[in-house]
């Protein structure tokens, strides 16, 4: 236990001898107040005057602003965390410091775990902002403490499941750019994914002419189809929760998420064992 | 305390290392000889669990690395061929990081790593960025993590590469005292450094033992390590031109 914590304090540090650290902060807290500000903006317009923006009445505050700003906090964590879990296997690999960490009387799990608790050291940082957001809303319509905290437990959640994909694709990865680009681009077409699934039809695609049996079969892919679209990407399940509804199924989903990826990884720092014997 | 048996390595179709075996006696300084891709490199990151072996077997201290390969890292301590270091770490970070995973402990860290520091002339590096020193410190703070904790086993890749005659001379005089508690296998180019340091010599060609055994003393008039290294180098290890000099040494 206290070899996970040795590895991950040094990880931790380590984001802040070079500027990642800063710089992921800083980014996030930018562009974070931004949002903030500017769906505050927008909401205060719309409740002065809710017929000219399609309201019948003045907007439910959590629907309107607190939700959407706090999925958007876990939307863009998706595209920073790319910048915090790159580093965390490809750079031991690329620059050698992988030969002393499994020369040293280290276990896999020491490894994994002391730098994944390392990334959402990071991630824990940036939840102050959101916290301080959320305050403040709070002095303008009463929210429930226990909102705030399901809230930023919404985003926290998110940033669990990412990192734990981010570092995967670190560990499979030769350099820090790859690993990084890599995981951008699964993340943004995981988000894209997302948006396409809710627009996708409901109705069975086959045209009517065509054979039950055919229809039918095309029918059962076409749903499965949608719903991995629509229910597998990361910000799917934040919105109930962002509201205030805690259902198990959306917790469990981000998770099972999270376990899912540090499995791979393991296998990943595993198959070192076999490959090339 | 070190023992390599009918060790194989491959890579893909070539065969880096091929069925060999060798042991070290507990406290013996080895040197370990080789022209360039003999596999010297890759058999010392077989035993320190590193790469796994492709067949064969290696026990350290009774311990076989790939049944437990902790056990065996616990009493190894490993320089490695490029030095590789966290580059933004200052060398007592990184030493006491080092001393943390080496499960030294808490009280201990500062004394220890303050010890091993002084030992490798580190002490006045102390704080200094690992990323802002010459090779010749790097090198020296490689070291300084393979000795900490005191590990009985030690595998040193080219300790004194880039180091200058001074530094050379005390390195060498370091392992030298390391010696007699500690077993010792040490890779190098330098022809001299085996024989003013170590206690026996392997030579490995292409990927096979062509000698194992004490270092000649070409002060009694016989071959020199040299003489004996050029050898050894030249015969072609899988046939039947091998100079008749080498199998009786080997025997001997």
């Amino acid at each position: 236990m206290s070899r996970i914590w040795t590895v991950c304090r040094r990880e931790f540090i380590s984001y802040f001898q070079t500027p990642v650290g800063y710089v992921a902060l800083g980014v996030y807290a930018l562009i974070c107040g931004l949002a903030f500000v500017l769906s505050l903006f927008m909401y205060a317009k719309v409740s002065v005057q809710p017929p000219a923006y399609g309201y019948t009445s003045i907007p439910n505050f959590g629907e309107a602003l607190v939700s959407p700003y706090l999925v958007f906090c876990g939307i863009l964590f998706m595209f920073l965390s790319p910048l915090i879990t790159m580093r965390l296997l490809a750079e031991e690999r690329n620059r050698g410091t992988l030969e002393l960490l499994l020369t040293w009387p280290l276990t896999d799990r020491d490894i994994i775990f002391g730098k994944y608790l390392a990334a959402v050291g990071m991630l824990l940082l940036m939840m102050p902002v959101i916290a301080l957001h959320l305050f403040l809303a709070s002095r303008f319509r009463p929210l429930e403490p226990a909102a705030i905290a399901l809230g930023v437990a919404t985003v926290v959640l998110m940033g669990l499941a990412l990192i734990s994909l981010g570092m995967f694709i670190s560990a499979v990865s030769r350099s820090q750019v790859v690993a990084g680009t890599l995981t951008f681009g699964v993340n943004l077409v995981m988000y894209i994914a997302g948006n396409v699934g809710e627009k996708l039809p409901q109705r069975n695609p086959a045209p009517e002419g065509w054979p039950e049996m055919l229809r039918a079969g095309i029918g059962a892919v076409w749903e499965l189809f949608r719903g991995l679209l629509t229910q597998l990407p990361l910000d799917a399940h934040a919105r109930d929760l962002t509201l205030g509804v805690a259902r198990p199924r959306d917790i469990v989903y981000y998770l099972l998420f999270a376990a899912f990826f540090l499995f791979l990884t393991f296998r990943a720092l595993e198959s070192r064992h076999w490959r090339g014997k | 305390m070190i023992e390599v048996m009918n060790l194989t390595k491959n890579y893909g179709s070539l065969r880096a290392v091929d069925g060999v075996s060798f042991t070290i006696p507990a406290g013996r300084i080895t040197g370990f000889l080789g022209p360039n891709g003999a596999g010297k490199s890759t058999i010392m990151r077989v035993i320190t669990g590193f790469t796994p072996a492709s067949g064969g077997k290696v026990e350290v201290a009774g311990f076989d690395v790939s049944r437990q390969p902790l056990e065996v890292k616990r009493r190894i301590g490993y320089l490695p061929e490029h030095v590789p270091l966290y580059e933004e770490m200052t060398v007592r970070g990184f030493l006491r990081f080092v001393a943390g995973i080496k499960r030294i402990s808490r009280e201990n860290h500062q004394s220890e790593t303050d010890q091993v520091m002084e030992r490798c002339g580190l002490t006045v590096m102390a704080n200094r960025i690992i990323g802002n020193l010459s090779k010749g410190y790097r090198q020296r703070v490689g070291l300084a993590q393979a000795l900490l904790g005191n590990p009985p086993v030690l595998i040193l890749d080219e300790p004194t590469v880039g180091l200058d005659p001074r530094q050379i001379a005390e390195v060498r005089a370091m392992i030298r005292s390391l010696g007699g508690e500690h077993t010792i296998l040490l890779s190098t180019h330098i022809l001299p450094e085996v024989s003013m340091v170590c206690d026996s010599v392997i030579i490995i060609h292409r990927g096979r033992v062509v000698y194992d055994g004490p270092v000649p003393d070409s002060g009694k008039g016989g071959a020199s390590l040299e003489e004996l290294f050029m050898r050894a180098v030249a015969a072609d290890p899988a046939g039947q031109d091998e100079p008749a000099g080498i199998r009786r040494e080997k025997e001997a």
